[in-house]
């Protein structure tokens, strides 16, 4: 607990804020190179920094309050956006998102938080492990769906993307009453739109990770054209994010010097990443994403025997913690820079090639000149 | 003399004009059943397209290459047809597969609502309730399909030429009175708008071309035709492609050219006339080169009256090439003026840059500019340059503000006149200034909070935290977007200087 000021806030030194900042510059470039918020990276990343869980979601949902908005005006110019939807979702989104930072402090509180925020036994392993429990159950439905789907459909063929077994089985259910939407022309039942909301609003209050499902399920359960489903998300997270980060921060756990640092490299990364989809294959970004969630999923696995003996769950040699600990840094950051590092080679890569492909290639004069 | 489409919806009676309009002109008749004949045949499942993109628009987006494919194959097929004489084409918008054709007459037949629930009470053997119910969703489905291929409704009036209500006229009397409408001279073919067709066929034949190869069948590309040059555009990470392009077209009759050029998106320049050394050319072309885009041209003379869109090709005027056509003896034959010239050398200094994505001119009305911007290249980006170059500044400002409006409406780009382009492309005094003011704030910022570190994190979690826990709320709820608006200004600024946004 030494290195946390109040048993909640970690100790600033130039190592870890520059790790941070990488950390934000890595989960930047991620983020606009797979088109969803980077918490897969950024909040486990913050934990292997020694950082509280339930800190490390506030601060990234911090962070990403006005990124989201910045992002969800760019969207709402594109006509991206279908406010209805949003707002639907929105509605119990906040519930969820609520029932998530209630969840979250008790089980902080429950777990030992230090002076400041309970007691007990290992400074917030109750929290930890919760989070990373729930980190891995979602990520890594989410990241063998994106791979089986990446290995399946080469971005060749048409036709063959992700299956529509799931939307044209809950196209089928009677279940009125359905609202219609306009900018995504889609009938939807309100019950279907009530009970995703809940579910993004309760992931993004506890891993920050709603996106992740709530932009899939929008597209396969709904019908919503992707760009609409996100920037429709975007904008839904917008006001999400902001009353997470609220909340969170009334129960004491954002810490906007993290939030800070994270910023400086995020921003910087999402210009890179973005370009880095214009010059990637999309299969490659496919799988690319997929690998990377599935390393910081392993990452977490790693750390989940730490949280279980400090708990008193389980029982090994404390030498095997540091081990642990490190393994589980050393994949999430292989992982993210090595992800980022990836991006970064074809973004200069592609900078170069166009430099030397001037001139329009190729001019044939055919033999069939009129 | 005119291709003639006759739209309408199923059991309204319009097959029934079209035959005998075909029957009493002795023109060649076709339907766009056969067009689905030619499409199944060329391994297009139309049945499923029309399912996917009617039920569920999250399939449109995968299903795009595939509905490119059959728009290329309706086209292909109703111009070999209409090559060998006159034709009617009966089905749903077919005239939205010609822009820029002006020989074509647009007819929509609005059926008597009685007689057709009658109809189809008869022929299905259903009952008045359930015909009902039937022609709702049959006319929904066909609303939904003529507005995701062609981005137009249907019902929308402005769309044809002639509407024939059979409310109150009869089949044959309608037919007979549209006979008279197709001998109109505003309908017959110019030698302009007879290339302006052999450009649309020799474009559809070459996308199928390139959809049958395998090599190529699954590359996004854009391709355009003018005037006998096919422009082919190709996104860089598909640069592997652009050598099997050429091999994959092979000769079609009527290709002088085949161009590649490989570009992440494309630009839609219009203006009334073009200058290679302009202002407005180094903006544009600034543009394209930080966006690695194709740059189309199209020079739109506003006017109400419609006329033909012509193609241009590059180093051949397209009034010095004009092919002969029915009455070419009535067209004089002209030599390029200024403004053709000036429109060549544009588009030279365009492909010099390797940017060039072809280009193509238009006047009349709105309707018709729009009617050219064709709705399957991903345009990035429309730029208004220079129009209404014959009315006063103030009148000019207003007319190229309201196209502006009307276009944004009916294109799924951005719309941005050259006064914007000019804002968005370079780093003006103002901004430099803002983004100087956001980034001393962020400086002043990060050093509040990292030199009063004690203090803050006492706010958000510590002693004073617990006393007044909605402090931390209210700092994060100002802090945290203000933090990002401010960074982000900066950042924007940068990297337009760096010329990297």
């Amino acid at each position: 607990m030494s290195h946390l000021i109040g048993g909640i806030f970690i100790q600033l030194t130039w190592g870890n804020a520059l790790a941070l900042v990488l950390l934000g510059l890595v989960g930047g470039i991620l983020s606009g190179f797979t088109g969803s918020g980077a918490a897969f990276i950024m909040t486990p990343g913050m934990m292997n920094l020694r950082v509280p869980g339930v800190v490390a979601v506030g601060s990234n949902m911090a962070h990403r309050f006005g990124n989201n908005m910045m992002g969800a005006k760019r969207h709402a110019g594109l006509g991206n956006v279908d406010k209805k939807l949003s707002i639907f979702l929105l509605v119990t989104a906040l519930a969820g998102v609520q029932l998530a930072v209630w969840i979250n402090s008790k089980l902080f509180n429950l777990g030992g938080g230090g002076e400041g925020h309970g007691e007990g036994s290992g400074s917030g392993a109750v929290s930890n492990l919760y989070i990373s429990v729930v980190f891995i159950g979602v990520l890594t439905l989410v990241g063998a769906f994106m791979l089986r789907d990446a290995f399946r459909s080469p971005d060749s063929k048409e036709g063959a993307g992700p299956s529509m077994k799931l939307a044209n089985f809950f196209s089928k259910l009677p279940l009125p009453p359905y609202v219609h939407f306009p900018v995504a022309d889609v009938r939807v039942s309100l019950w279907l739109v009530l009970g995703l909301g809940l579910l993004v609003g309760y992931l993004d209050g506890t891993v920050a990770i709603g996106g992740f499902v709530g932009v899939p399920a929008m597209i396969y359960l709904f019908g919503v054209p992707t760009t609409v489903a996100t920037g429709s998300e975007l904008f839904m997270a917008m006001f999400g994010g902001a009353w997470g980060a609220i909340s969170y921060a009334y129960q004491g756990f954002v810490d906007l010097r993290l939030s800070c640092l994270l910023l400086i490299g995020s921003l910087l990364g999402v210009y890179i990443g973005a370009y880095g989809t214009k010059v990637v294959k999309e299969v490659l970004v496919r799988m690319v994403s997929s690998s990377i969630i599935l390393l910081a999923v392993l990452s977490r696995a790693v750390a989940v025997p730490v949280y279980l003996r400090e708990m008193g769950k389980l029982n090994f040699s404390e030498a095997w913690v540091p081990w642990l600990k490190g393994g589980s840094t050393a994949i999430l950051f292989a992982a993210g820079i090595g992800g980022a590092a990836l991006v970064l080679y074809h973004v200069v890569k592609a900078t170069l090639e166009r430099r030397r492909v001037h001139a329009t290639l190729l001019v044939r004069t055919t033999a069939g000149e009129p | 003399m005119p291709i003639i489409f006759i739209c309408s919806v199923p059991f309204s009676g319009g097959e029934r004009v079209a035959k005998s309009l075909a029957q009493k002109l002795g023109y060649g008749y076709m339907s766009r059943e056969d067009v689905v004949a030619r499409a199944n045949e060329a391994g297009i499942p139309v049945g499923k397209l029309e399912v996917a993109m009617v039920k569920r628009p999250s399939v449109q987006e995968r299903m795009a290459r595939l509905k490119d494919r059959y728009l290329a194959v309706a086209t292909a097929t109703i111009c070999e047809k209409a090559q060998d004489g006159n034709l009617v084409y009966y089905g749903r918008a077919g005239h939205r597969l010609l822009p820029g054709v002006s020989h074509v007459l647009r007819l929509h037949v609005l059926p008597e609502h009685g007689q057709r629930v009658e109809t189809v009470m008869t022929r299905l053997k259903l009952s008045r309730e359930k015909a009902e119910k039937f022609l709702r969703d049959i006319d929904g489905d066909i609303l939904a399909w003529v507005r995701f291929v062609h981005g137009i409704d249907m019902d929308d009036s402005r769309m044809y030429d002639f509407v024939a209500n059979l409310e109150n006229l009869n089949l044959e009397n309608a037919a007979t009175a549209l006979c008279g409408v197709a001998e109109l001279p505003d309908f017959r073919p110019t030698p302009a708008s007879q290339r302006a067709m052999q450009d649309r066929f020799l474009q559809a034949q070459a996308r199928i071309k390139l959809s049958l190869d395998d090599r190529t069948a699954d590359v996004d590309l854009t391709v355009r035709a003018n005037d006998g040059v096919l422009t082919i555009t190709y996104v860089p990470l598909q640069a592997r492609a652009a050598s099997l392009i050429s091999d994959a077209v092979g000769d079609l009759p009527g290709c002088r050219e085949i161009r590649c050029t490989m570009a992440s998106t494309n630009v839609l320049w219009i203006q009334e006339a073009f200058k290679p050394d302009s202002e407005t050319f180094r903006e544009v072309n600034e543009l394209a080169r930080r966006w690695g885009a194709a740059v189309e041209l199209l020079q739109y003379k506003p006017g109400d009256a419609p006329s033909d869109a012509v193609a241009v090709a590059v180093g051949r005027s397209a009034a010095m090439e004009a092919r002969t056509g029915g009455v070419e003896d009535d067209v004089p034959e002209a030599r390029p003026s200024s403004e053709e010239k000036s429109f060549q050398e544009t588009l030279e200094a365009l492909v010099h840059e390797g940017r060039s994505g072809g280009g193509q001119r238009v006047s009349g009305s709105r309707d018709r500019l729009s009617a050219v911007i064709s709705p399957s290249i991903p345009y990035s980006l429309v730029v208004l340059g220079d129009l209404f170059l014959d009315k006063p500044p103030a009148t000019r400002t207003r007319l190229v503000r309201e196209l502006s409006m009307f276009l944004g409406d009916h294109v799924k780009a951005p719309v941005l006149s050259t006064a914007d382009l000019a804002a968005k492309l370079h780093l003006g005094g103002r901004e430099v200034a803002r983004g100087a003011v956001a980034g001393v704030l962020v400086v002043l910022i990060y050093c509040g909070v990292f030199l009063w570190q004690d203090k803050l994190i006492d706010l958000l979690g510590g002693p004073a935290h617990k006393a007044a826990p909605w402090f931390a709320a209210v700092l994060v709820a100002l802090m945290a977007p203000v933090i990002a608006f401010l960074y982000g200004s900066v950042l924007a600024s940068m990297m337009k200087w760096l010329k990297m946004d």
